[in-house]
C-alpha cells in the first residue's frame, strides 16, 4: 500500500498516465480522501495554468528584428572589403 | 497553513498584470496545437525570404525561446543566445527541411545557442542540479506524519470549477506572476510540457536533463502553482 507521501510525489506522473504504479495510487485514492483532493486539485491547476499562462506580451518584434538586421549586416562588411 | 513557496531568486524578475486579452482563449487555442495548419504556408514564405513573415515567427517564439535560453544559459546570457539564434535561424531557413515541426526545429537551434554559451563562458551546466526541496512545498517531508499519511487535511477550495475559476482576474495575476519567479528550469520545463505540450523525448533533448528530471520538474512547477491557487481560495490574493 502507498503513503499518502508517495502518491503526493507521483500524482503528476499518474495524470500524465507515466507510472507503472497506476493501480496502486487508484487503490490508495479509493481509500484516501486527502489524496483524491490533492490530485483532483492538481489536475485542475495543471489544466487552467495551462490556459492561463500567456505569452509575453512584451515581445517587442521591432527591436529583435533591428538587431537581427544589424547583426547580419555586421557579419556582411569584411566580405565585401 | 501552507505556506506559498515561491523561491526568489535574484534574477527573478516580477511581472506586471497585462491587460485584460478578450481573445485570450483562442490564441491560447492556436498555440497548443503541435503542428499549425497554417505552418506550411509560413515555411514557404520563410524560405522565399519573406521580411513579414520571419517577424511573424519573431513575434510568435520569442519569449519561448527566451525561456529556454534562460533555464539553460542563465538569465546573463539569455538575450544575447536568442538574438543569435535568431541569426542563425536567419540564416538556415532556407535549407529547413520540415522534418520536424517549425518549432521544434527553433527550439533546437536556441538550446544548441545556449549550450554552445555556457561552454564559452565555461561555466558548469547546472540543469541538472535540481533545487532541491522547497521548504513549505507540498513535497516537504513536514507535511506528512511519519507513516507517510498527510499531517493535515488538504485544503478545501470554495470553488473547483475550472471554468469559474478562469474567469477570476486576480487568480490568473498570481499564476502569471508566480510562474516568473519560478526557478528557470522549473518554468522552462512547465511551459514546454503544459504549455507547448511537447513530449517528455523532446524536452530531455531540448533542456539536456534526464527524463526523471524534467518530471520532477514538472511537477515541482504544478505544486507551486497549485499553492498558489490554494493561497487565493483562502484570501483572495496572491
Ligand atoms: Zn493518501
Amino acid at each position: 500500500m502507498l503513503s499518502c507521501k508517495q502518491v503526493a510525489a507521483v500524482a503528476s506522473d499518474y495524470l500524465d498516465n507515466n507510472t507503472p504504479l497506476k493501480w496502486q495510487i487508484r487503490l490508495h485514492l479509493l481509500m484516501c480522501a486527502n489524496c483524491r483532493r490533492f490530485v483532483r486539485h492538481l489536475k485542475i491547476t495543471r489544466d487552467i495554468s495551462a490556459k492561463i499562462v500567456g505569452e509575453d506580451a512584451s515581445v517587442n518584434t521591432d527591436v529583435i528584428w533591428k538587431n537581427l538586421q544589424a547583426q547580419l549586416k555586421k557579419e556582411k562588411l569584411p566580405d565585401r572589403e | 497553513m501552507i505556506m506559498t513557496s515561491v523561491k526568489l531568486t535574484p534574477l527573478a524578475r516580477i511581472e506586471l498584470c497585462a491587460p485584460p486579452q478578450p481573445n485570450m482563449s483562442s490564441r491560447m487555442n492556436s498555440t497548443t496545437t503541435k503542428i499549425p495548419p497554417d505552418e506550411n504556408e509560413l515555411i514557404t514564405k520563410l524560405m522565399r525570404g519573406d521580411d513579414q513573415a520571419f517577424r511573424q515567427l519573431i513575434a510568435q517564439h520569442h519569449s519561448l525561446m527566451l525561456s529556454i535560453a534562460r533555464a539553460i544559459a542563465g538569465d546573463t546570457f539569455a538575450d544575447d543566445v536568442v538574438q543569435e539564434a535568431w541569426v542563425s535561424v536567419y540564416k538556415n531557413i532556407a535549407s529547413f527541411e520540415r522534418r520536424s515541426s517549425l518549432k521544434t526545429w527553433l527550439l533546437t537551434i536556441v538550446s544548441n545557442q545556449a549550450k554552445a554559451r555556457l561552454r564559452k563562458e565555461s561555466r558548469q551546466v547546472s540543469l541538472d542540479q535540481l533545487d532541491g526541496e522547497v521548504p513549505g512545498s507540498y513535497l516537504d517531508g513536514a507535511h506528512f506524519k511519519a507513516d507517510g499519511h498527510w499531517q493535515q487535511p488538504i485544503p478545501q477550495w470554495n470553488t473547483e470549477s475550472p471554468e469559474a475559476l478562469l474567469e477570476e482576474r486576480q487568480l490568473q495575476c498570481c499564476i502569471n506572476r508566480t510562474l516568473n519567479l519560478l526557478p528557470p528550469a522549473q518554468k522552462a520545463a512547465f511551459i514546454l510540457r503544459d504549455i507547448e505540450q511537447q513530449s517528455f523525448d523532446d524536452i530531455c533533448k531540448i533542456l539536456t536533463v534526464s527524463a526523471t528530471n524534467v518530471r520532477v520538474l514538472v511537477h515541482r512547477a504544478r505544486l507551486t502553482l497549485m499553492q498558489v491557487i490554494d493561497r487565493y481560495q483562502e484570501t483572495g490574493s496572491c
